[in-house]
């Protein structure tokens, strides 16, 4: 359309085609075009904009606060009131009874019933997502309350509600066949604009049951490259920016415009071994693979901070799991070559171990959707060369890993894994270490200890009852090595200091827009 | 002309042939589990599990013989359809659409830039040969080609963003946003096509019948838009068609970069994802639009140099 | 622009030194750069894999002659491994792509009709199969290999080779002094060698100078979306994308792999344009 010389009918035909398509690009500026008070706070995240449906994008919906679920969860990580103000177990365990707050309106202005609340959790049990995975034998509306009867007692139940592909959207969010065709939600904002892959428009919902919220228009916007998300933030172009790369961290604390907030999210990085193969079957070779590994050095150069290398499988934050005084993963490199030697390895001419003939070679997958995960890996590529295991590093895509475990063909996988799907860690747990192992968890590894203590705790709610129980998990882990934790994370979080009311959530639930104002920078 | 088009219109068809068959073919035979790689692309990293994967795998029917969800996707073609992303749901042409308009805007603004930049640069630099301007502007074209894109695009960030604060350093909606990603496009070109031009000007330059028209005594800007455009700008146009799908399609790491909706990133993420109807439809759209492009730049090479139509 | 006389009096384009200053010095820095790729590696001792994590991004001048990167790996060993093997691939791919786009461009231009029209179509369709595409899915094969990425490389390039050589064949082949040689009966190979390929080659050798530029960022461009080569391999593009996240702290570093292309391409460049056109 550069070169128009002579106008000729096919090439002005072209060019009418060129415009029209063209003109379907999103409209410029769409809310700009109002003369607007006030400017747009803009959230800038990694996570991009899949889609509507709430098995697979309902966290963007629930971070953005535009749908809530049943349950929430407090400070601490236990669940809370949600859109249910609380929730009554009968005694057999099985009958639960989640009284829905009055008053609820959604965005559309219909009224928040039982019955619309019940729907909406039957859609998501029948989609794939962590609620088909309880035991539930049907869901119903008594009047004001949900009721959920169970097949067998489960004490999650309300942990699970709390996860965000259960959250309650009015009838008019779906079409007939049931796909979800707008979100319409009982959040604090209303989407107003959904335009995948990279940006949400939101606006203030003035009959929120939780009060008006202080900011009116919001956006948030989803930007995959790190360097280019703390630029956002210096730049003043971006209000709140989620997830910062460690390298730009020390960077914007000195930056005085820029508030920095770090927390500890329940997520670990570790090594996924299949201890069904010849080379990992044997618990020496584990731990020696374990005690291979810098951990601090790692977490000090690639993370900036050295008090992130995981010594056990949770960090300290997540209290009841992290087991204190339980002896740390450390690094020893004598001990590691002499566990080594014990189970029958020694160092061939390249200084690689053989057994019987075979190199200690094997490889190491990972993929890329964590930035972080790709130079970790190749650190303990050379890491592991120094006691004689040799790793050939992959990175490919997410799948590789879950896909490798059904087949058998993983040798070691490095994950990113996190134990906040279900607020309660428990959650994660149960799909990781149960009898068969799990797609991110153990690989034929199985103990009955293990399996009857998950059992035990997925029926108790009391946390001083089951505090001893996660302890002695933590301890079998600990010893067993089932997966090798590597490193605990760290989420950066930075706002421009002319907002106010910013908090680090490290569930990664919610940005907490609702509680935000503008301040005096 | 009417010959031309003809010829056009029977590539474009060749095109959607080979491109939705072959598409088609590569992505099937890719190793990897589709199912799971659909599932990941959906559910995303901390949520995917086997089970979803069988999910998707029962839902899609991706265990159907091969010819027949080709032969569906060429009867729906067609109809002028493209088919459901297998990740999405979404009809492929709504979400290209939505794509491909931003994209089309960048291209078409980094086309005009580079244009801007790297023309008169060329000129002055072919007419000039040897001189420091030409050995500078030699320099900097090497430099920016030396240099990889999401450099560049990160120096202008760093300059226009964070120093001078004039632009923003990502986002999209109006010209600000558009504005570094398509000068980080614009450099790169400018940089190969100022040094086409340079050289098809010095060439030109240098033929007989240039320096004898000088010699006529025809004023240096007669003899120049008389023989040394027309002849130099042939070579460069070619180029540019060239260039224009490259910016279409090679604009992946600008656009992630940036954070700049755009057809590249769909493409990727498609062929990542196995998303067969995406890969065949994203690819097919490429591919038409090169055929335009094709045609634009016959019909203005021919203008320029009539000999070039007589002989076909 | 000072015209001379003699140069009318010929049809040949004027000649002049053919070892004119830039030429040298295009030249001098190639063999620079290759006695860097080709010696660097045997005379450098430390192992580009080798990590010293406590030597994360080492200075210039420390126990490391060229620095440290993240790692604390020697900056010098990864650059002359990663110039062996990029430039090597660099030039494999360039001649791979450049030696058919040009022979199949001058053929098409000289036979014209059907041989023409059916190569014009083959490079269309390959055009129109977005070269990004063809790597990938090649890529997908082998993830990590040399191989499909080379394939990939060669494959979507060399159009860029044959559609130049072709336009510009043919804005030959209808000028007077060929029209007129080949009246004259002139052999082909003749005509080809003596008065279209000396018309051509600057504007290919252009061309290719910056093809091998474009081969090694199309690395770094794979790499920036975590498809390229395999960690540890030092390769100059996947170095800058290692360690693109560290520019505010070791800008020097992150450049260093960038001056090495730029010295490839640039000696290329002025070795190409030497003394053909004034």
């Amino acid at each position: 359309m550069l070169f128009v010389p002579r106008p000729r009918r096919a090439v002005l035909r072209g060019l009418i085609g060129l415009a029209g398509l063209l003109a379907l690009a999103p409209a410029a500026g769409a809310a700009e075009g109002r003369s607007a008070p006030e400017r747009a706070l803009t959230v800038v995240g990694p996570w991009e904009v899949g889609g509507l449906d709430p098995a697979s994008n309902g966290h963007a919906f629930t971070r953005l606060q535009v749908a809530e679920t049943l349950v929430g969860v407090d400070a601490a990580g236990a669940p809370a009131p949600g859109l249910a103000t609380g929730w009554t177990v009968a005694p057999d365990g099985l009958t639960w009874h989640f009284l829905l707050r009055s008053g609820v309106r959604f965005h559309d202005g219909s009224p928040l019933t039982a019955g619309i609340a019940a729907e909406s959790l039957r859609r998501a049990r029948a989609n794939v997502g962590p609620l088909s995975r309880v035991p539930i034998a049907t869901i119903s509306a008594e009047d004001g309350a949900v009721v959920v009867v169970l097949q067998r007692p489960f004490a999650l139940l309300p942990a699970f509600l709390a996860n965000h592909t259960t959250i309650i959207l009015a009838p008019a969010s779906y079409e007939p066949s049931g796909r979800v065709v707008r979100i319409i939600g009982t959040g604090p904002y209303c989407a107003v604009t959904v335009a995948p892959p990279l940006r949400i428009e939101l606006e203030r919902f003035e009959d929120w049951w939780g009060g008006r919220p202080a900011i009116a228009r919001a956006r948030y916007l989803a930007v995959g490259q790190g360097e280019t998300r703390a630029l956002m933030a210096e730049s003043g172009e971006a209000d709140v920016v989620v997830s910062i790369l460690p390298v730009s961290l020390a960077r914007l604390r000195r930056n005085p415009k820029l508030a920095v907030q770090t927390v500890t999210p329940p997520r670990t990085r570790l090594l996924k071994l299949n201890a069904g193969s010849p080379l990992f079957s044997d618990p020496r070779a584990r731990r020696a693979l374990s005690l291979a590994l810098d951990r601090t050095g790692l977490a000090k150069v690639l993370l900036r901070n050295p008090g992130l290398g995981a010594d056990q499988l949770f960090p300290p934050a997540v209290s009841g799991w992290h087991a204190e005084g339980l002896p740390p993963l450390t690094r020893d490199l004598a001990q590691a070559r002499l566990l080594l030697a014990q189970a029958g390895w020694r160092p061939g001419t390249d200084g690689i171990l053989e057994r019987d003939g075979r190199r200690f070679a094997a490889t190491l997958r990972t993929y890329s959707a964590w930035p972080e995960l790709p130079p970790l890996a190749a650190a303990i590529q050379a890491q592991a060369r120094e006691v004689g295991i040799d790793l050939a590093v992959s990175i490919g895509n997410t799948s590789d890993i879950p896909a490798r475990h059904r087949d058998g063909s993983l040798d070691l996988g490095l994950v990113s894994r996190s134990f906040a799907m279900i607020p309660d860690p428990l959650g994660t747990m149960l799909q990781d270490f149960g009898l068969d192992g799990g797609d991110w968890g153990a690989m034929n590894w199985s103990s009955a200890e293990t399996a009857s203590l998950l059992d035990r705790l997925a029926v108790l709610a009391d946390p001083a009852e089951r505090e001893p129980l996660q302890r002695r998990l933590a301890e079998i882990l600990q010893a067993e090595l089932p997966v090798i934790p590597v490193t605990w994370a760290e989420l950066a979080v930075v706002a421009n200091r002319r907002v106010a009311g910013v908090r680090a959530d490290p569930l990664e639930r919610s940005y907490g827009l609702a509680e935000m104002r503008w301040g005096t920078p | 002309m009417t010959r031309l088009l003809l010829g056009r219109l029977v590539q474009a068809a060749l095109v959607a042939l080979v491109v939705g068959g072959l598409c088609f073919a590569l992505v099937r035979v890719l190793p990897g589990d589709a199912a799971f790689r659909i599932a990941a692309d959906r559910y995303g990293p901390d949520a995917l599990t086997a089970q979803a994967a069988e999910a998707v795998r029962q839902e899609l029917g991706l265990d159907r013989p091969w010819p027949e969800l080709l032969l569906r996707w060429f009867g729906e073609l067609a109809q002028g359809h493209l088919g459901n992303s297998l990740v999405s749901g979404e009809p492929v042409s709504e979400e290209l659409a939505s794509q491909l308009g931003p994209s089309l805007w960048l291209a078409a603004s980094a086309l005009v830039l580079s244009l801007l930049i790297g023309l008169p640069l060329g000129l002055v630099s072919g007419l000039r040969a040897g001189s420091g301007l030409d050995r500078l502007a030699l320099i900097g074209a090497v430099a920016l080609r030396a240099l990889p894109p999401f450099v560049l695009g990160l120096v202008l960030m760093l300059v226009f963003s964070i120093r001078l604060e004039w632009l923003p350093p990502a986002g999209y909606g109006t010209w600000r946003e558009m504005a570094l990603p398509s000068l980080t496009l614009a450099l790169g070109l400018a940089a190969v096509s100022s040094r086409v031009a340079r050289d098809a000007v010095a060439a030109v330059g240098a033929t007989t019948y240039y320096r004898f028209a000088r010699l006529k005594g025809l004023p240096e800007r007669a003899v120049l838009v008389r023989h040394g455009l027309r002849n130099a700008a042939i070579p460069v146009i070619t180029y540019l068609g060239l260039q224009a799908v490259y910016l279409i399609e090679g604009v992946v790491v600008v656009e992630s970069l940036f954070a700049y909706p755009g057809i590249g990133h769909a493409l990727v993420h498609a062929v990542i994802a196995r998303d067969v109807p995406m890969v065949q439809g994203a690819a097919l759209v490429m591919g038409l639009m090169f055929v335009l492009l094709n045609l634009g730049v016959d019909l203005l090479c021919r203008l320029l140099d009539p000999r070039l139509g007589a002989g076909r | 622009m000072m015209l001379q006389m003699q140069d009318l009096a010929g049809t040949t384009p004027p000649r002049s030194d053919p070892w004119p200053i830039s030429r040298r010095i295009g030249l001098g820095l190639l063999a620079l750069l290759a006695a860097f790729a080709l010696l660097g590696p045997v005379l450098v001792t430390a192992d580009p894999a080798r990590q010293d994590l406590s030597a994360s991004l080492a200075p210039i001048g420390s126990d490391f002659l060229l620095g440290a990167d993240h790692y604390g790996r020697s900056m010098l060993a990864r650059l002359a491994y990663g110039a062996r093997l990029s430039f090597g691939m660099a030039l494999l791919t360039m001649l791979s792509a450049a030696a058919p786009g040009l022979l199949l461009g001058v053929l098409a231009a000289w036979r014209g009709g059907v041989t023409e029209r059916a190569l014009v179509a083959l490079s269309d369709i390959v055009l129109a199969l977005p070269g990004l595409l063809l790597v990938l899915l090649l890529l997908a094969f082998a993830p990590g290999h040399f191989l499909p990425l080379y394939l990939g490389l060669s494959l979507s390039l060399w159009v860029e080779f044959f559609r130049v050589a072709r336009t510009t064949t043919a804005r030959l082949l209808v000028e007077p002094r060929i029209e007129a040689s080949r009246l004259l009966g002139f052999g082909t190979f003749y005509i080809l060698r003596h008065q279209v390929l000396p018309e051509i080659a600057p504007l290919l050798l252009t061309l290719a100078s910056f093809a091998m530029g474009t081969a090694i960022l199309a690395i770094s461009t794979l790499s920036a979306i975590s498809v390229g080569l395999q960690p540890p391999t030092p390769e100059l593009g996947s170095m800058i994308v290692e360690l693109l996240p560290y520019y505010d702290e070791a800008p020097l570093t992150v450049l260093m792999p960038g001056i090495l292309i730029f010295l490839l391409v640039l000696g290329l460049q002025l070795t190409a344009r030497g003394g053909t056109v004034r």
